[in-house]
């Protein structure tokens, strides 16, 4: 009984609580090698194979999902497809630079400047558009919290009596 | 669409692309209570402590100051609508991005206050909640690769298999670690010994409202009966 209720004052101890917690998520996550792995095949957001785009020698691997912009769709699939019509429609749009940088190498797809004018990603930007505005709302609440902080414990910080 | 979740029937949706927000009943209700819990916080004041000296007459008032009041109103008012949120979302992700949210904003709100123990409190609960986001976000994940999808309309009609139970499992053991329920209460227990107290109630409120919603989410991935 005693050994409980030393048990039970432990766990009543912050500084102990982070161990304790990365404990219990160790053990389960060694549990997890041991559940029976079933994929399904019929992914909602597919890739393509890894390396096949590359073994093709695109230039915009592995991120092509082809389609010409506004008239013909790329491959993007939709959960519910009556709630984006127009998904697909501007994924395979490149800027002009980004045209003549992919006539040029065939790593286009992997570097820095594919994002920007280059390949736009319509999964993260309109059929899960709200996601990716959370996700910046809570960068943004992350420096939010990190400037008052810094502001008001470091240079206007006043000695307390 | 004519679905029933959980023998509530859906009286509605709001289609966000492939977000859909359901409106089943206990849904609404939790969403109006945390909207209206929020509004009532919006609109009141701090609590101020007092700190008696034993044997003198130097009792101290513990006050919150005004940019101190702000930062905390704020950050309130933001946990609020992300309980409100992650109420009557219909998608896994994004039940899981909004429970992230609450979890820093969590820190936010106890993150300016004067007390040295209680900023230790909130960092370990900081550390809990950022190991947490591994689990939180892996069982969605886990749970999206083992069905092909993490909309929960479609997820009701899927069978269960082990992964699946695996990765609620793993969901459940994050939204405990971001919300700060047994046992790992100590962290966030501790973090409540502060004035600020309307202010405060929210990080309590948003835990219970996820906890019940993280049940019936549970109860619709694993289908028990």
């Amino acid at each position: 009984m005693s050994r409980i209720g030393r048990l039970w004052n432990s766990l009543a101890t912050p500084r102990r609580i982070p161990r304790f917690f990365s404990i219990i998520l160790g053990i389960l996550l060694l549990a997890g090698f041991l559940v029976p792995m079933g994929l399904n095949n019929e992914q909602l957001y597919p890739r393509p194979a890894p390396q096949l785009q590359i073994n093709e020698q695109d230039p915009l691997a592995p991120y092509d999902r082809g389609g010409v912009p506004l008239k013909e769709p790329g491959i993007v699939k939709s959960q519910y497809p009556e709630f984006s019509e127009k998904a697909g429609m501007v994924t395979g749009y490149l800027s002009p630079i980004a045209i003549g940088v992919s006539n040029t190498t065939l790593y286009f797809g992997t570097s820095i400047y594919s994002s920007p004018g280059g390949l736009i990603d319509e999964i993260l930007y309109y059929s899960r558009g709200f996601d990716t505005i959370l996700e910046s709302s809570i960068l943004m609440m992350a420096f939010v919290i990190a400037s008052w902080v810094a502001i008001n414990f470091t240079m206007r910080r006043r000695e307390d009596e | 669409m004519d679905i029933i979740i959980m023998g509530q029937q859906l009286l509605g949706y709001i289609p966000l692309g492939d977000i859909v927000l359901y409106m089943a009943p206990l849904n609404l209700f939790m969403f109006a209570g945390a909207l209206a819990f929020t509004t009532l916080i919006a609109i009141s004041r701090t609590e101020t402590q007092v700190e008696a000296g034993f044997g003198t007459l130097k009792d101290k008032e513990v006050k919150v100051g005004k940019e101190e009041f702000k930062i905390r109103r704020f950050l309130a008012i933001i946990c609020g609508l992300a309980t409100a949120g992650a109420m009557i979302t219909g998608d896994l992700f994004n039940f899981t991005l909004f429970v992230c949210l609450i979890g820093i904003v969590n820190i936010g709100i106890v993150a300016a206050v004067k007390q040295v123990d209680v900023l230790d409190a909130a960092f370990q609960y900081g550390l809990v909640a950022m190991i947490a986001t591994l689990p939180l976000f892996g069982g969605a994940a886990m749970i999206l690769a083992s069905t092909g999808t993490i909309s929960l309309l479609e997820i009701l009609n899927i069978p269960t298999t082990a992964m699946m139970i695996f990765g609620s499992l793993l969901l459940l053991l994050g939204v405990a670690g971001e919300t700060g329920v047994a046992p790992f209460y100590a962290t966030k227990a501790e973090m409540f010994r502060t004035p600020g107290s309307p202010f405060l109630l929210i990080i309590h409120l948003s835990s219970l409202l996820v906890i019940v919603r993280l049940i019936e989410i549970l109860l619709i991935i694993n289908k028990p009966f």
